[in-house]
């Protein structure tokens, strides 16, 4: 019934596998244990997996693993267990737990959230964020259902899942960015700034709310989930029309 | 204006084309196109919106060139600039703003009273007076003709 992926890189401690083993045994719902390797990568194991009629596949690792199972589980029946092990702070709270062994107390209670997933042009999908690697102020163009949004983008951040933005619908993406003025992003500025003779206070940051969107910058800038390379722009990003059906803590709703 | 804000364009954003949520818009940058929302819209003092800005509660801090059309309350602030014709059941304009358009507030019987303002540089003191004198009721000034 339960599938498990470990994420080695993230189980670095053996004795921490062989806790979550005896834990999930203890729970009554242990099932078969895997681990990526050159012989099957993440993915190969997720689709093994479902072709054997797992009805939980879970994941045990950080955001990455649990975006691969996402990405293979969003429209399906099949339900999306996930353990973290040094997962970002956002996903812990989207699983109602940063504990390993709550999240696995949680897989026996078995409460399903069907949520929307934020999914990129080659169909891999995230569940919190993604945002650019930004290492200068750098101009973004976005092109959404009805207007063009453009701007010198200090920081950019688009969540499916972000505990800090207020969601005004589940099938809306939050489009987060702080821009800088175009004029005065030279050296003399940044001294002026230094200085406080900037202009602080102002209000730089901006927030969209979009279903998709088309993103473009002056230069080819990476798209990273929870610090890893998960694409390039200009990139098409999207909701899910499908639901995922992710198994969460008692409390989350 | 107490709801939270559901769209927010940050200063040096530019906005081409129609802007459209249900909850509340902030505008800081620049907007070219409509600008249209259920419940507010607020236009800060650096935002510049050429287009329509169609609301319940429309506040203005900063510049529109088009109509301003407020289901229930417009507020100019005094450092707000409307070039354009407003349509509002309640208006407030504060002294400072500035105003060249033409008015109509629908009552509640549905008939719209309509009032035209010729464009003015704020400060003006002596077109002020005039137009005091010919309007009592318009005691900041804006509207010269009924």
């Amino acid at each position: 019934m339960y599938y498990y992926i470990f994420d080695i890189k993230k189980c670095k401690k053996r004795s921490v596998v062989a806790d979550i083993k005896n834990h999930l045994a203890a729970l009554g719902i242990s099932g078969e244990y895997t681990y990526p390797s050159t012989a099957y990568t993440t993915e190969e194991l997720i689709d093994l997996g479902i072709s054997k009629k797992y009805n939980t596949i879970v994941g045990i690792g950080d955001d990455m693993i649990a975006n691969a199972i996402a990405s293979k589980l969003v429209g399906l029946p099949e339900a999306m267990g996930f353990i973290p092990i040094e997962a970002s702070s956002d996903l812990c709270q989207l699983i109602g737990t940063s504990s390993w062994r709550e999240a696995a107390n949680n897989l026996r209670f078995r409460k399903i959230a069907e949520m929307k997933v934020g999914r990129l042009a080659d169909g891999s999908v995230f569940l919190t964020s993604i945002e650019l690697d930004l290492k200068n102020p750098t101009e973004i163009t976005m092109e959404l259902k009805d207007c063009m949004i453009q701007g010198k983008a200090a920081n950019f951040q688009i969540a499916n899942y972000n505990p800090l933005i207020r969601k005004i619908g589940e099938d809306w993406l939050d489009i987060v960015f702080q821009t800088v003025d175009p004029k005065e992003s030279g050296f003399l500025s940044k001294i002026s700034s230094m200085l406080g003779f900037g202009k602080e206070g102002q209000n730089d940051i901006s927030l969209i709310r979009a279903r998709s969107l088309r993103l473009f910058t002056s230069a080819q800038i990476p798209i990273l989930a929870h610090g890893n390379v998960v694409a390039k722009t200009p990139q098409f990003i999207e909701c899910s029309d499908e639901n995922l059906r992710l198994i969460v803590g008692k409390k989350k709703i | 204006m107490e709801n939270s804000i559901d769209t927010v364009i940050g200063i040096n954003v530019t906005v081409k084309g129609n802007l459209y949520n249900k909850g509340s818009i902030q505008v800081n940058g620049s907007v070219e196109g409509e600008v249209k929302s259920d419940e507010n819209i607020m236009v800060g003092e650096t935002a510049k919106i050429k287009g329509p800005v169609i609301a319940s509660k429309v506040e203005v801090s900063g510049e529109v060139r088009g109509l301003v059309e407020a289901k229930d309350k417009l507020e100019i602030n005094p450092t707000g600039k409307i070039f354009g014709d407003i349509n509002a059941h309640s208006l407030i304009i504060k002294e400072g703003a500035l105003f060249v358009g033409k008015s109509v507030m629908p009552s509640k019987e549905g008939a719209a009273n309509e009032t035209k303002s010729e464009p003015e540089p704020v400060g003006n003191e002596a077109k002020k007076e005039e137009a005091k004198d010919e309007k009592d009721s318009d005691k900041l000034g804006f509207f010269s003709k009924k």
